[in-house]
Formats: structure tokens, C-alpha cells, sequence
């Protein structure tokens, strides 16, 4: 017993002598284990917390973390610029020569994530302070999203793949935990549940991959790894390797929410809108675009699952982009755009434009969460209602919300000098310098862009122009509306004694903390593009470079004027796009219903995503549904019984026969006795021969 | 003289029972023709004592008769006990032994 | 001799008897509080426990010298953990069975305490005859056990349960035992040894290859019975279904986990050429129980089949894992017995206090006691994610050293084997979710407002449970790596058998 104690003891001492010098990995465990801290002691402390001191523990907790971040971020800062990572750990399961340790790793790519995670995590934990007040859920809330913040630095800073793939399970857990959240409503529950089988499938995935790479290279820990697939002799482009690179995606896709993969995300919005906006837009949806920039030499050996990656990521682009296109529920608009745009990510990472793809994912995780939390604010004014066609004219009624919410929707669709756009913008031109297929790629990612800018705009003009609804005029009456409280999805009441989202909605107008947040995610949104303008700032890529050097396309950077024409033909696609939205729903009111009735089934198939979770109920639910149901009545009651009764049965049977003989009949019981002596008489007379 | 004569007579005699007690329906005549079967044991039994000196085999057959002699006992005895309750004396119709769902209600 | 491990042999029966002098109402406290002796001496034991593969506390007496059969027990890596669970499990179903009344508790506790005794023996026996002598003397308490204090199911009375029950066991057993004393005697002529059942010895002096292949069907009866593994498996709804929850508590955690015990301790080390030879067959059982398991468990109703079919998937992967005959295999395969017993414990807890609260065991009358509940719901959570081998669990590591050997030796199974663990996903957190969220039945919402959570004896019921389960996830290592000896040396004896084969009475051909 003392020598399982002793390594965590060990280390429980390093965090409160405060600075070791001997474990080189310290603000990395901090940063790791801060965020549980604060899980446990909200759920230790559940009953004794009130409302205010869980929410200020819970967001104290994340903001620490950003501080161990930024701490690690000064601790790689310290070091050459080669040399940067830092590894450390203790044996978890070990046997047979599969090393399962429990250790973190981090270098330049982990920290900027791990800064982007505890950073906007921390912002929204400071939005939900005020949004979730009056959720009779609050401190199980802030437990939850704590929770959600370790698992997903537990993935991020993960120096072994099973530890990786503990933390892929964690996540999965976590974002489980929060869907349902508000668990007396069944469409939640049950949307819950499909995000964790799938995640689950991603889980399974991992595992075999892992199990692959610990084969082929006898090791299961991630630096480790990685130097080994610089040998050309270890790490070929065999059908093993291949494999691995296929399973790895497979992961990242559940993970990612890519095609096939895709269909839990835009049920994910069951959860309450701060979740939409830390887990489904910054960090765990981004989760497999960072395993794949983290496990890049494995996918870059096989030519097959780059494009297929990169396919995929196009595919996602672009069938998210048309869905968002009609979608009536907003969160769902935002999620499908989500979607869409982690669809660049893979593809300019299967492309091996690796801090390209990290670089928009940090600008992305900036505008969409700001995203949601506006729409979290524009839907509370609402009442809880989250259709686009009942909303109208906030504008006049929440002026913030507006303008964070138009930044936002600009960003996204690429509007000259704001984030999104040096960040979409590179993707683009780093795959289009690729060349050979990419160049098809890079067309889907234009015409993705003049999509992505229409339906942002679109958002804002049914939102916030038009008549005002009667939510938004009573708002500027200085009320806010409240809901009836009927699930649209089920038509069951909502038990708002478990939330949804409580009797209080809460707006961005009224709360400090939401505006805070809100305001500086707009900020970021807008300067944080400024980091890689081509020619002038490389911060991303400069930092980066180490740990993509090995890459085989590491040289395959396109020209400062490529950029700069790449740059603007995005501007013009993007307002192009945003014209044509004015277009279409300011200045032509009416012109998107007509299209609606002309082409009703191009329409639901929009609407309805591509039929894909039509397509997986009839593929996968029903026949492993109509499989139970035969296991159960024919197996069991045939098979199985039939054993049984069937021993019975001949147990039975055969003491009938055997009692047939017993007839009562003396004079049969005479004749077998004699006719026994004389067949014994004879044996004996013959075998005496 | 040649002991097979003898050892002929006793098989034919216990064969003559055995087929008897086997055929015939009324217990009387299948104690007799145990009776037989018995004496064509005995014959035998004294024929081998002879052919061997042995008084054994005779000492034997005087104990058979005896166990006969009880058996014959009992049978008869039995025998009243079913004329006087009125039962059939028909062995095959004494069947109780057998299986009780088939017994009839006579019992 | 070495008293140590008799003596832990006996405490349970000793502790009914002392129980049995008590007044009625105290009967069940007693007795609980008598299980706890044993995990006092159960402690020293496992601290003292040296990693490697030598038998602690080893007993040997010569006890019926004509026949060969001596008392022998001993302690290793194999059965460390798995007499910690026995003890665990008693303990607790002890508990349990304590806050409810029985009809005569006498009887009961004797009873319960006798069936300890035969699976600590079983656990312990080192000789083969006394092995089987353990594994049968099981019977006779769960006979009474569920025969008089069963309750009767819509799938049969409770004396059609014990017979269902019994007459598989048997069956399988007596197999088993026609297989055990022919191998003795076998291995005896065929090696020219004096007649022995010791392991160690029959392991020295091996039977021939044909011989050993006829054996094993015996002996593999009767252990996939006790698993159970479809088809096999005909007992397990109506037994789960009758039985008191205390009793199966201690049914489906422990004694399942004889059978593939059985095949780690006897059939491995005994018969290796028949292992290798039935490995095709017993892969493709395991992986049907793992399948069809896990699907009829997402689509029972009632909450005890539920466990059972989940029970039978779950101990489908550990067969797997001992027959793909890899050293990483056997390791998590004895993982994974101990962690599904600690997980089945805490399962059959949770089912008795959802049937008290929802007044029905089945999960169509259950629903949103997460509200009412939050703690009951919150440990409940925890061992359903450690069930479905949620990665940070122990049963995480388990299932991921099954799946490794798996794919070492046989690829194409292992992924099969794989789709397991999604469907486990689903089945559980179907369970879950039906009987913890969304909304309630109809009368729930009446009374919607009282607390229904978990009082302090439930609690302590349930708590040592889930500490186990946590203390494991944190550091699985220290089971590892006691476990990982004992795997290695079983596996080495399929892969190399100890010495050249002695040839058949019909001249069987040598390996």
C-alpha cells in the first residue's frame, strides 16, 4: 500500500513546497490538477457553497489555470527555442512491456492550446456567473465545466497515448455530463447519449491505434514517438501505419464532429448555451484537429489518409455550410457553422498547414464563443425560445448584444482586417500552394467562404433587423419576456425546478460579468487576426516551427504575394457574401420564403442535414434494434430454453419408456427374468470356450 | 451312469415350469410349475452331488425344498386372501404394481 | 502446518455459528459485523504479499494418501485479489442482507457463510480433488439459499429457479469431476507417478495430448456453465430473477468468477495442448457472449437482467483474454475479474435501492430520480462509467491489456471484441439514464418535492464500494503489478510447455 501512495505523495509535495526544482514539469501539473481541485471542492462541497462563492470558485479555479499556463508558456519561453518540452510522470498500469504512465508532456503546440482552453474557458465560467444564476443546477454546473477543463488540458497535455486516450474518454464524459444537464428533458438526455456513443466509437478507434504504434515501435509515449517517425526505417507507408493514420482519424472525426461522425453536434445543443460555447465551438470539438497537428508525422506517411482527411474536411465544409444555410433554431446555425469550419481545420491540417489550422482554431475559439454568448443573451430575451423566424428588430432593444454579436458574425465571415480573416485566409492559400488535388480543396473552401458570409449575416438580419418581435418590444419597455416553457422538440412541460433555464433570464444588458466576457472576446476577435499578417508578423508560425520542422512539407510555404492575393480575393468572396444576405433579407424581405416554396425539397434536404441521421437510423439503430428483439424472442426461446426443455424433455421421455416397462404384469417380470438367466448361461457357455 | 441323462431330465423339467409359469394365468398352476422348476433344480443339484461324492449338493436340494415348502406357503395363502376379497385369479388382471395413473379404481 | 490460510477458511462458518447463538432481531447484525474479522486477517496477508510466483501461506498435508489427495492451499497473484473480493463481497452482501428480515436467519446466514467458505476453498485449493470438492460443496447453500428464500418471478416459481439453477451446475460438475479424477489418475499411469492431484505435480507430469483434449470438454462444460457463456447460459435469467439481492450479489461478483478462475488455475497449467487445440472454438464463445450479451442487455426491461446479460459480456471478455494466450491478455483478463466483481457489487446495491424507491425493478416504471437523489446519482454514475470501462477506470486498463493481447495474436478477434465496448456504452447509460433522468413514472410527480437520497446505511453500503472503484482508477499499478507474474507464468506454460509429453495409451503423437 505505501508504494502506491508514495509517487502521489511525491508529487502532492512538490505543489506545496511550491517549487521543486528536480521536477522540471511543475506549472504543468498545476495547470493539470487546478481545475480538478476546483471540481472536487465544489461537488465535496455541493450543499455548503452558496451561488455566488461556487461560481467565484469555480471561475478563480480557471483563472489560475490560465495563470499556470501562462507560467508554462514563460518556463518554454526560458528555454532554446529547440529544445522546448517538457516531459513527467509516474507508472499507472505497466506490465508486459506497455508502458500506461501517467505522463504529461507539453511544448510549443500544447501550451498555445492549452492557453486558448483555460483562456476562453475562463472567460465563459465569468459569463455563466451571471447567466446560469437561478439555475437550481448552478454548483453542479460550475463542477461539471471545472471537470470539462481538466479532461480537456488532461488530452491536450497527455505524454502517452493510452493517457491521451483517457483523456479523449474524460471529455466525452464531461460534454455527456453537460448536454444532458437539464436531465428531465428527454431530447437532452437523449442527445447526450449519442454524443457518448460516438465519442465512445472515436475512443475505440484510439485504442487500436495506439495498440498499432506500441507494436510497431514499442512504446506508448507520445515524444517517444514522434522522434522515432522521423526513421525512415521504423515509420514507413505501410498498411500498418496507413491503418493507424485512418484510426487516428477516425478518433479526431468523432471527436471533431466531421462526416461521417457528425451527426451528435447540432443535438448538442440541448445543453445550456455556455456549454455550447466552451465545449462545441472552442475546445472539445477542437480536440481532433490538435491530435492530428500533435500526431502529424503518422498522418503525413500515408498519402490515403491525408486525402481522405482532407476530403472529409471539404465535405464537412461544405454540407455544414448549405445546412446553416436554412436552419430555423439559432444555436443550431451557429453549431452547423461550427462544424464548418473545423472543416478547414482538418483540411488545412491534412494539407500540412499545421499553424495555419491552429492559428484559425485560436481565432475561431474567440468569435464563435463570443457567438454563442450573444445568441445565450439574444435567446434569454427571448424567453427561452430559440427560432430565428419569431425573433426581429433587437437591435434597438439590446445595443450590445448587437454589436458583439455583428463583430462576431463579420468575423466568421471573413470581413477585411478582423480575425477570421487573416486566419481563414491562410488556410486557404497554404492548401492552395499545395497544389494537385488541394487546388479542388481550396475551390471548396471558397465557396465555402461566400456560404460561411451569407449565413452569418443572415443571422444578424432575422435576429436583430426587421420588425421588432414582441420579445424585443417588451425589452425596450424595459421587461424581459418569459417563455411558456414547452420543449419544442417533445411538447413536454419543462420542470424548470431543474433548470432551463431557471425563472430568471439573464442578458448581457443587465450583467456585468456577461459583458466583461463578451467584450473582451470581442476584442480578441478583432486584433487577434494582427499576430500573422503575411510579410509583417509571424508569431504563430515562428513558435510553432519547432514542432513542425520534421514535417515533410515544412518548406512548403506559399509566397508573401500568393498571401496577399489569397487575402484579398477572401475579402471580396467575403462581401460578396454579405451583399448578397443585405440582399436577401433587407432589401428583398420575403425573397428567401419564395425560394423555399419553389424548391421544397432541396429545402428539407437542407433542413434536414443531408438525411445522415435518417440514413444512420435505418443503417445501424433499427437493424441492431430488430437484432435484439430476434436475440430475445427467437434465441432465447428457442436455443437457450431449448435446452433446457429439451433435457427435460428427454430425461422425461426416456423414464417414460423405461416405466413402460414396468407393467405390473407378473408374468412379463417372470419371462425377463428367465429369459436374462439363460442370455448369462449362454454368455458363460460360449466365452467358457 | 452317464450324468448327462440327468442334467437333461432337469433342464426339460425346469424348462417345462418355466414355460408354464410364463403361459398360464392362474396363480395355482404358476406355483406348481414353480414347484417344477424347483424339482428340476433339486434333480440336478443331487446328480452333481452323486458324480462328485460330495453330499453338499444333497444337503442343498433338502434346503431348497424347505424355502420351497414356505414360498408354496405364502402362495396359497395368498391365493385365499384374493378369493375371499373377490378379486379376480387372473394374474394379468393383478397388475397394482405398475404405474399408479393407469391403476383402476377396483383397488 | 501453517494455520494462516485454514483459519481464513474457517472464520465465515465460525462467525454464522457465534451469529446463530444470538436473539432473532440481532442474527443479521452479528453476522455482518463477524465478516469484518476476516478482513482483519485478511490485511497482513496482503501486505506481506511478495510479488513473484511463489505460493504464500502454502498448505500441504497429506489428507486421503490411497487416493491421492492432499489439502493444499496457497496464495498467489492469480487469487490474491480475487480472495479480497470474496471477502469484499461477503462483507457487504452480509450488510445487506442484515437490514432486511429474513425467515429464518439461522438458517440464512449459516447458509450464506457456508457458500464463503466453498469459494474461498476453491479460491485457495491447491489440489485438484479439493478444488472440485469446494466448487461442488457451493451448491448445497445456494440451493437452500434460493429454494427457501427465492422469490417467485413471472418466468417461474422459485423452486423452478434452484432446479434450473442446479441442474446446470451439476451437470457441468459432475463433468468436472469425472474430468478431474481421470486426469489424476492418467497422468499417474501414463507418467509411471504415484497417484497425486497436487497442481504442481499434474503441471510436472502432464497426460497426453488426445487425452488432454477429451478432458478438457469436461472441464470446459462445466466452467462456461458457471460463467455463464451463451448458450449456456439458460440459468441466468431465471436464477437472477429469483434470487434474494444479497445472494446475488455474492452469485454474480464471485462465484461467476470460478469459471474463468478455473480455466487460469486448472486448465491452462494442466492442459495446455488442449487449450491450444479448443482456442478457435472458446475465441469465437467469447466473442458471441461479448455480442450477444451486450445487446440483450440494451434491451431488457428488467434491471437485474440488465446486469446479468452485461455480467455475461463482460465475462466474455475476460475469456477472451485467457484464450488468446498472450501474457497481456491473461493480466487483464484477471484484472477484469476483479474489477467487474467490484462493479457487480456496487450494480446489484443500486438495483435494491432503485426497486425499494421506484417500488418496481424494472427500468419502464423507473425515471428522474437524479432529482430527488443527487449523491445516489452521482455514485451510481460513477459505476456505471466504470462499468462501460470509461478510459481512467481501472476496468479501462483491463479491458485495454485484453484487447492488446487480443490484437497481438489474433487481430480480426480483438476488433470484433471491440465493438463490445461501444455497445457497452449504450446498455449502460440506457440503464442509467432511464432510471435517474428524464421524467418519472405518473405517481412520481406527486411526490416530487421528498427526498428519495441514499440514508447512511445505504450509503455505507455503497461507499466502500465506490472508494474501491476510485483508490483503483488512481493507481491500478499496484494491482498490476502483482497480477503481472502469475499471468506471465500461466501463459508460459501453454506457449512452453514444461517438459516433453508422455505418450498416449494409444500412442498419441508428441508435441
Amino acid at each position: 500500500m505505501i508504494t502506491a501512495i508514495t509517487p502521489i505523495l511525491a508529487h502532492a509535495a512538490d505543489f506545496a513546497e511550491g517549487a521543486r526544482p528536480e521536477d522540471p514539469a511543475m506549472w504543468g501539473w498545476i495547470l493539470l490538477l487546478t481545475p480538478l481541485v476546483g471540481a472536487l471542492i465544489l461537488g465535496l462541497g455541493h450543499r455548503i457553497w452558496s451561488e455566488r462563492v461556487a461560481g467565484l470558485i469555480g471561475t478563480a479555479a480557471i483563472f489560475l489555470a490560465f495563470g499556470a499556463a501562462l507560467a508554462c508558456l514563460a518556463q518554454l519561453l526560458g528555454m532554446d527555442a529547440e529544445e522546448r518540452h517538457v516531459l513527467s510522470g509516474f507508472t499507472y498500469a505497466q506490465a508486459f512491456g506497455v508502458d500506461f504512465r501517467f505522463d504529461i508532456y507539453y511544448d510549443q503546440l500544447a501550451v498555445m492550446m492549452a492557453l486558448i482552453v483555460t483562456g476562453v474557458s475562463a472567460l465563459i465560467h465569468l459569463y455563466s456567473m451571471a447567466y446560469m444564476k437561478s439555475d437550481r443546477g448552478y454548483t453542479r454546473f460550475f463542477g461539471y465545466l471545472n471537470f470539462f477543463v481538466f479532461s480537456m488540458l488532461l488530452l491536450v497535455l497527455a505524454g502517452n497515448m493510452l493517457l491521451l486516450v483517457i483523456g479523449w474518454g474524460f471529455v466525452g464524459a464531461a460534454s455527456y455530463l453537460l448536454i444532458s444537464f437539464w436531465y428531465r428533458r428527454s431530447s437532452a438526455t437523449r442527445a447526450g447519449a449519442k454524443a457518448f456513443v460516438m465519442n465512445v466509437i472515436g475512443d475505440v478507434a484510439l485504442v487500436i491505434a495506439a495498440y498499432l504504434l506500441w507494436h510497431e515501435l514499442h512504446t506508448l509515449t507520445i515524444p517517444t514517438l514522434l522522434a522515432n517517425a522521423d526513421d525512415p526505417f521504423t515509420v514507413m507507408p505501410t498498411a500498418t501505419f496507413t491503418a493507424v493514420a485512418l484510426l487516428l482519424l477516425v478518433g479526431a472525426f468523432a471527436k471533431s464532429a466531421q462526416v461521417p461522425l457528425h451527426t451528435w453536434l447540432p443535438d448538442a445543443m440541448e445543453g445550456p448555451t455556455p456549454v455550447s460555447a466552451l465545449i462545441h465551438a472552442a475546445t472539445m470539438v477542437t480536440a481532433g484537429v490538435y491530435l492530428i497537428c500533435r500526431m502529424h508525422p503518422f498522418i503525413e506517411i500515408s498519402d490515403a489518409a491525408s486525402m481522405t482527411a482532407a476530403a472529409l474536411g471539404t465535405a464537412t465544409l461544405l454540407i455544414a455550410a448549405t445546412t446553416a444555410l436554412v436552419q430555423t433554431d439559432l444555436k443550431r446555425i451557429i453549431a452547423y457553422s461550427t462544424m464548418s469550419q473545423i472543416g478547414y481545420m482538418i483540411a488545412g491540417a491534412a494539407a500540412a498547414a499545421y499553424s495555419a489550422s491552429m492559428f484559425h482554431l485560436m481565432t475561431h475559439a474567440f468569435f464563435k464563443a463570443l457567438l454563442f454568448m450573444s445568441a445565450g443573451s439574444v435567446i434569454a430575451a427571448m424567453g427561452g425560445i430559440q427560432d430565428v423566424r419569431r425573433m426581429g428588430g433587437f437591435k434597438k432593444a439590446m445595443p450590445f448584444t448587437y454589436i458583439v454579436f455583428v463583430i462576431g458574425a463579420l468575423t466568421l465571415a471573413g470581413f477585411p482586417l478582423l480575425s477570421g480573416f487573416w486566419s481563414k485566409d491562410e488556410i486557404i492559400s497554404y492548401t492552395l500552394h499545395r497544389g494537385g488535388a488541394f487546388t479542388i480543396i481550396a475551390a471548396g473552401m471558397y465557396i465555402g467562404a461566400i456560404l460561411t458570409a451569407f449565413y452569418s449575416l443572415r443571422a444578424v438580419f432575422l435576429v436583430f433587423h426587421g420588425d421588432p418581435a414582441p420579445e424585443a418590444k417588451e425589452l425596450e419597455g424595459g421587461h424581459i419576456a418569459h417563455g411558456d416553457h414547452t420543449n419544442p422538440a417533445t411538447g413536454e412541460h419543462e420542470d424548470t425546478e431543474v433548470g432551463f433555464p431557471g425563472a430568471d433570464h439573464h442578458i448581457a444588458e443587465r450583467e456585468g460579468e456577461m459583458k466583461v466576457a463578451m467584450g473582451t472576446l470581442a476584442f480578441l476577435a478583432i486584433v487577434a487576426g494582427f499576430v500573422q499578417i503575411p510579410g509583417v508578423t509571424h508569431v504563430i508560425e515562428k513558435w510553432l516551427e519547432p514542432v513542425f520542422e520534421d514535417s515533410r512539407y515544412a518548406d512548403s510555404i506559399p509566397s508573401v504575394s500568393a498571401q496577399w492575393i489569397g487575402l484579398g480575393v477572401g475579402a471580396v468572396i467575403a462581401i460578396t457574401g454579405i451583399a448578397i444576405a443585405y440582399w436577401a433579407y433587407m432589401k428583398n424581405r420575403g425573397v428567401t420564403e419564395r425560394w423555399t416554396e419553389r424548391f421544397p425539397r432541396a429545402n428539407a434536404f437542407l433542413l434536414n442535414a443531408w438525411y445522415f441521421d435518417w440514413l444512420y437510423d435505418r443503417v445501424f439503430v433499427r437493424p441492431v434494434a430488430a437484432f435484439a428483439v430476434f436475440c430475445n424472442k427467437v434465441i432465447e426461446r428457442f436455443v437457450v430454453d431449448g435446452i433446457v426443455v429439451g433435457t427435460t424433455t428427454l430425461v422425461k421421455d426416456g423414464a417414460e419408456r423405461v416405466r413402460a416397462a414396468q407393467s405390473g404384469l407378473a408374468r412379463a417380470y417372470a419371462l425377463s427374468i428367465i429369459g436374462g438367466t439363460v442370455v448369462i448361461a449362454l454368455y458363460f457357455v460360449v466365452v467358457g470356450k | 451312469m452317464n450324468i448327462s441323462w440327468y442334467i437333461a431330465l432337469s433342464a426339460v423339467l425346469f424348462s417345462i415350469g418355466a414355460g408354464g409359469l410364463v403361459a398360464r394365468r392362474s396363480p395355482l398352476v404358476m406355483l406348481l410349475c414353480l414347484e417344477l422348476m424347483l424339482n428340476g433344480a433339486n434333480l440336478s443339484l443331487v446328480a452333481f452331488a452323486r458324480m462328485h461324492g460330495d453330499g453338499g449338493g444333497q444337503i442343498f436340494a433338502l434346503v431348497v425344498m424347505v424355502v420351497a415348502a414356505c414360498e408354496v406357503v405364502v402362495g396359497l395363502g395368498l391365493i385365499v386372501a384374493l378369493y375371499r376379497n373377490r378379486l379376480p385369479i387372473d394374474i394379468d388382471e393383478l397388475d397394482h404394481l405398475k404405474d399408479p395413473q393407469k391403476a383402476d379404481s377396483a383397488l | 502446518m501453517n494455520w494462516g490460510l485454514t483459519i481464513l477458511l474457517l472464520v465465515p462458518i465460525v462467525g454464522a455459528l457465534i451469529a446463530a447463538l444470538m436473539p432473532l432481531r440481532q442474527i443479521g447484525g452479528v453476522a455482518a459485523i463477524m465478516t469484518l474479522i476476516q478482513v482483519g486477517f485478511l490485511i497482513p496477508i496482503v501486505l506481506d504479499f511478495k510479488i513473484g510466483t511463489e505460493l504464500t501461506g502454502f498448505v500441504d498435508e497429506l489428507w486421503l494418501p490411497e487416493l491421492g489427495v492432499h489439502y493444499s492451499l496457497g496464495i498467489d497473484g492469480l487469487n490474491l485479489f480475487m480472495i479480497c473480493l470474496v471477502v469484499l463481497a461477503w462483507s457487504i452482501a452480509t450488510f445487506a442482507a442484515s437490514r432486511h428480515e429474513f425467515a429464518q436467519p439461522r438458517m440464512f446466514y449459516a447458509m450464506l457463510a457456508l457458500a464463503e467458505v466453498g469459494t474461498l476453498g476453491a479460491f485457495m485449493a491447491q489440489d485438484l480433488i479439493l478444488f472440485v470438492l469446494f466448487f461442488d460443496l457451493l451448491l448445497v447453500p445456494f440451493y437452500f439459499l434460493i429454494g427457501m428464500w427465492g422469490k417467485d418471478t413471472e418466468l417461474g416459481n422459485s423452486r423452478r429457479a434452484t432446479a434450473t439453477f442446479m441442474i446446470y451446475t451439476l451437470v457441468g460438475s459432475l463433468l468436472m469431476l469425472v474430468c478431474a479424477v481421470a486426469l489424476g489418475v492418467l497422468s499417474s499411469t501414463q507418467n509411471g507417478t504415484p497417484l497425486t492431484f497436487e497442481f504442481a505435480d499434474l503441471a510436472a507430469n502432464q497426460v497426453g495430448n488426445s487425452t488432454q483434449n477429451w478432458l478438457f470438454v469436461g472441464f470446459m462444460l462445466a466452467l462456461l456453465i458457471k460463467m455463464p457463456i451463451p448458450p449456456l447460459h439458460g440459468w441466468m435469467p431465471i436464477t437472477y430473477k429469483a434470487t434474494p439481492l444479497p445472494v446475488l450479489i455474492v452469485l454474480s461478483a464471485v462465484v461467476a468468477k470460478l469459471g474463468a478462475f478455473g480455466f487460469l488455475r486448472i486448465v491452462m497449467p494442466l492442459m495446455p495442448h488442449a487449450v491450444d487445440s479448443f482456442q478457435p472454438l472458446l475465441l469465437l464463445l467469447a466473442v458471441i457472449a461479448i455480442i450477444y450479451g451486450s445487446v440483450m442487455a440494451f434491451s431488457q426491461d428488467d434491471t437485474r437482467l440488465v446486469v446479468g446479460y452485461s455480467s455475461i459480456a463482460q465475462i466474455g471478455f475476460v475469456l477472451l483474454g485467457i484464450f488468446v494466450i498472450d501474457a497481456k491478455g491473461a493480466e487483464g483478463a484477471i484484472l477484469q475479474m476483479i474489477n467487474h466483481g467490484i462493479v457487480v457489487i456496487a450494480l446489484f446495491l443500486i438495483i435494491a435501492f432503485l426497486g425499494e424507491r421506484a417500488g418496481s425493478e424494472k427500468l419502464s416504471e423507473m425515471g428522474g430520480l437524479a432529482k430527488n437523489a443527487p449523491i445516489f446519482a452521482t455514485l451510481f454514475l460513477i459505476v456505471a462509467l466504470a462499468t462501460l470501462a470509461m478510459p481512467g477506470s481501472m476496468n479501462f486498463v483491463g479491458e485495454t491489456y485484453i484487447l492488446f493481447g487480443a490484437f497481438q495474436t489474433k487481430f480480426v478477434w480483438g476488433v470484433v471484441a471491440s465493438i463490445g465496448v461501444v455497445l457497452a456504452a449504450v446498455y449502460m447509460l440506457r440503464m442509467f439514464q432511464r432510471s435517474m433522468h428524464n421524467r418519472g413514472s405518473a405517481g412520481d410527480e406527486a411526490t416530487n418535492s421528498r427526498s428519495r437520497e441514499l440514508d447512511s446505511g445505504e450509503l455505507g453500503l455503497l461507499v466502500p464500494a465506490v472508494l474501491v472503484i476510485l483508490a483503483l482508477a488512481i493507481y491500478p499499478q499496484y494491482v498490476v503489478e502483482r497480477v503481472e507474474p502469475n499471468a506471465a507464468q500461466t501463459v508460459k506454460s501453454v506457449t512452453q510447455p514444461a517438459q516433453p509429453v508422455a505418450l498416449d495409451t494409444d500412442g498419441g503423437v508428441e508435441r
